[in-house]
């Protein structure tokens, strides 16, 4: 058992933490969010230059081939940093779904066009009865003359603004067969508004009389449910480590001002009303890191029990780092809800990430289903 | 016992009266309930209830106050929340606050100068309390008031606060005496808002930057030598920290509320309103689990509030109440947040034209739920006066701060 990181990983992680402490200072993340597009092209560009983006992309579709755990620990600090862009939406979840579900000229023509940044394809699932897995895509594709033609709305569609791609799930044929379509962002009737509220980069996507060819269809004509769950098993834990990175920092920023700050002729950290607040806020983050940490060597390792791992580690981790926050903002009072400050941008991504890929109601209820015949493995002691 | 009121033939004839008068009265606003616009027509609702004495019913005739008796500001109270109203109708912290301090604490002559236009709804007032250095620990401001004869020069920071609209007069309290000890240095002030030396300048937090509901501006205000005429201090000197006890009591919760649990009920309904996906949210079991968490998280915390205000009214001896109902509104508030993220899904953080048609209240639920912790006494600040109150770990009892008069 070794619990650490590799060495490469630790360089990794030391390279990424140096590119954001230089590139993305929390005054510098407060701009970009509060900007039009909310992420800098400039620092997507740099990350696909750097190799980074395609990190869990195969060498032979011009990722570097790493696992899910190096992506992970990349994403991690990108999460520290609040890091706002596709990143993860194209880099990982887009690519993912390309790998699984397909076909060889597919995953050829798109994936090293997502590891170098060219292309930002981005999944269009959710719909208005929100749902986050097939079994909430509704929405119907009629076909055309060989062609597919779209009409629909995508709701909660997460960094849909600056995408050149949307996979998007339909309904196709008599039988309503699930398909994934790639949808062209400029291709007419397309459009994308974000929607407003507690919200980060989530977005309405409209498809108003689209048209796609046949060959938009991700595989060979095969069922997409299995490739589509398996991508997004897969990805969930990678956004998890983006939101331990977030949780992280919202530790990080209490214990700092836990020390910094006096009231009653003491830094606050001496009462113990505030001891608690840190003490759950990193119960918490610590509870999200493990279960992350561990989802992901199940996934690079190919142990069993990758599903329930995933879908622990998203439902811990999503509701963790909401809580977490929420405790950085009693230690912090007053200054933690300043905009300029810095914290609220760890609120908002708390809540907006909350329900991307699942919310946790939706993981638990997926894991009630797996936990009833799961076998826990043999006993480490015997 | 019983925990519904029972009117008199007397409440009821005036209820009728009431609710005729604010059906009539009681603007239609649409779109940003702050925008400028609004909030003058909501001014303008203050005015018009304070002129008949409606706006601070209990409060003596001759000082702007309605003279009217408990039974008749309950009614009032109840026909404002019909209408999803506080009185007064927008954010003011002179009336119960400030003017609460100025009837315990204030000489006749402030009383019939400085109460009756907060009474009147005539000006709207803010509390200046917090500074760069003194949140929690307010009785070490260093913002200061140094005598120079008939005059106090004032200098110093104040931060969160107010809202989004100004303010006619300012109250504080100041550090006059550097040396002196700790509570017995600072001393109480009404303050102009347009006096030379004062400036205001806006604050963004997480509860605003957006139009929609419940949004609302803070502001810091700096003062560099402004000139307050001695007669504005409330008390005498060196005795504010008394006099701030009074709002201090009020504000930390000892008051009560009488209101319906909105909440739970706004929520039931947006749920219903929700595009099903297969079957429709509330056939679900988990659904039905949730919103029954929020209707216990609502309802303990209107029970505490109902049993604040019974007991100010009926004026018993109040200790940890106050602490402990606003400690509860803070935890379940933000327990409630986390109860319609899930119930709601990401529909509870939009406030967006088309697919939200609540105009962004669950967005600002969502939102105040953060930072409502931390006004008016953290929630670690109100655990501590409960403590204290309720004699942990020591013999003697904190006795709650003066309200009544
Ligand atoms: C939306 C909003 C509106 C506001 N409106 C106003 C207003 O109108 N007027 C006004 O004057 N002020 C206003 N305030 C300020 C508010 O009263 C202060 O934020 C609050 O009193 C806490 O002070 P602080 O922010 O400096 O936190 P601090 O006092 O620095 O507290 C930091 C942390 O230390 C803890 N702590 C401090 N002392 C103790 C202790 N003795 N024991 C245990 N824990 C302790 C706190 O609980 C908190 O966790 C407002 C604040 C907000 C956010």
């Amino acid at each position: 058992m070794d619990l650490s990181l590799s060495e490469e990983q630790q360089l990794l992680k030391q390279g990424v933490e140096d590119f954001v402490a230089r590139e993305a200072p929390l005054e510098a993340v407060i701009e970009l969010t509060d900007s039009e597009l909310g992420y800098s092209p400039e620092h997507y560009a740099r990350v696909a230059e750097l190799g980074w983006l395609g990190a869990a992309i195969p060498e032979q579709y011009g990722g570097a081939g790493l696992g899910l755990t190096d992506a992970a620990v990349l994403f991690e600090a990108f999460g520290y940093a609040a890091l706002p862009g596709p990143f993860i939406s194209s880099g990982v979840v887009s690519a993912l779904i390309v790998e699984e579900a397909g076909s060889e000229e597919q995953r050829a023509e798109l994936l090293p066009r997502i590891a170098s940044g060219q292309a930002i394809a981005v999944l269009a699932l959710t719909e208005r009865g929100y749902g986050w897995g097939p079994e909430g895509v509704h929405m119907r594709a009629a076909s055309s003359n060989g062609d597919y033609v779209l009409d629909g709305d995508k709701l909660f569609v997460h960094d849909a603004i600056g995408a050149t791609h949307f996979i998007t799930a339909v309904r196709t044929g008599d039988d309503g067969a699930l398909t994934l379509l790639v949808v062209d962002a400029s291709a007419p009737g397309v459009s994308v508004r974000r929607l407003q509220g507690f919200t980060g980069s989530e977005c309405v996507v409209r498809f108003e009389g689209v048209r796609v060819p046949a060959s938009a269809a991700l595989g060979d004509g095969g069922a997409v449910e299995h490739p589509l769950d398996r991508a997004l098993t897969k990805a969930a834990p990678v956004l998890s480590a983006y939101q331990v990175g977030g949780g992280q920092a919202a530790f990080e920023l209490a214990v700092d001002y836990s020390r910094e700050r006096r009231q009653f002729g003491q830094p606050i950290g001496r009462f113990q009303h505030v001891q608690n607040h840190i003490i759950q806020l990193v119960n918490h983050v610590d509870a999200s890191r493990w279960t992350t940490y561990e989802a992901l060597w199940r996934h690079d390792s190919g142990k069993p029990g990758i599903e329930v791992a995933s879908h622990l580690a998203k439902a811990v981790t999503s509701e963790g780092f909401v809580h977490a926050v929420n405790y950085s903002h009693e230690v912090h009072a007053g200054v933690g809800v300043m905009h300029e400050y810095g914290l609220t941008l760890y609120t908002t991504l708390s809540r907006s990430l909350y329900h991307q890929l699942g919310s946790p109601r939706y993981h638990r209820r997926r894991l009630a289903d797996l936990l009833v015949d799961y076998d826990l493995g043999p006993d480490p002691l015997d | 016992m019983d925990f519904e009121p029972a009117y008199t033939p007397e409440q009821r004839a005036f209820r009728a009266e009431v609710r005729a008068w604010l059906d009539d009265h009681v603007p239609h606003v649409e779109g940003d309930q702050d925008s400028d616009e609004n909030y003058a027509k909501y001014r303008q609702l203050g005015r018009d209830l304070g002129e008949r004495g409606w706006l601070r019913p209990t409060a003596p005739v001759e000082y702007g106050g309605g003279g009217l008796s408990v039974d008749h500001a309950i009614v009032l109270a109840e026909e404002m929340d019909r209408h999803d109203l506080t009185s007064p109708p927008y954010y003011d912290s002179g009336g119960s606050l400030g003017g609460a301090s100025i009837l315990v604490w204030g000489s006749e002559e402030q009383k019939r100068r400085l109460l009756p236009p907060i009474f009147r709804g005539e000006t709207v007032t803010w509390q200046l309390l917090t500074g760069p250095e003194a949140g929690s620990d307010l009785a070490s401001t260093e913002t200061d008031a140094m005598r120079d004869g008939d005059e106090y020069v004032i200098n110093g920071t104040k931060v969160f606060i107010g809202g989004s609209h100004g303010a006619d007069s300012f109250w504080t309290i100041c550090r006059t005496d550097r040396e002196g000890a700790r509570h017995q240095n600072v001393s109480w002030f009404m303050i102009p808002s347009d006096l030379p030396g004062i400036t205001v300048e806006r604050m963004y937090l997480l509860s605003d930057g957006r139009e929609g509901i419940g949004r609302g501006y803070k502001n810091t205000i700096y003062f560099d030598n402004a000139r307050v005429p001695a007669e504005n201090l409330v008390g005498g000197e060196n005795n504010g920290w008394k006099v701030a006890s009074t709002h201090l009591e009020l504000e930390h919760g000892s008051g009560g509320r009488i209101a319906r649990n909105v909440w739970f009920e706004r929520t039931r309904d947006r749920l219903r309103s929700l595009p099903a996906n297969g079957a429709h949210p509330l056939e679900d079991a988990e659904t039905r689990g949730l919103l029954a968490d929020l209707f216990m998280e609502t309802e303990v915390q209107r029970l505490f509030e109902l049993r604040n205000f019974w007991m100010n009214r009926t004026h018993q001896d109040m200790s940890y109440e106050g602490p402990q109902a606003s400690y509860y509104r803070k935890m379940s508030g933000l327990r409630a947040s986390q109860i319609m993220l899930e119930l709601l899904g990401p529909y509870a953080q939009l406030n967006d034209a088309e697919f939200d048609p609540t105009g962004g209240r669950f967005d600002s639920y969502l939102r105040n739920a953060i930072v409502s912790l931390h006004p008016g006494g953290t929630a670690d600040i109100q655990k501590v006066i409960m403590a204290r109150r309720i004699g942990i770990g020591r013999g003697e009892r904190e006795r709650a701060g003066r309200t009544v008069e």
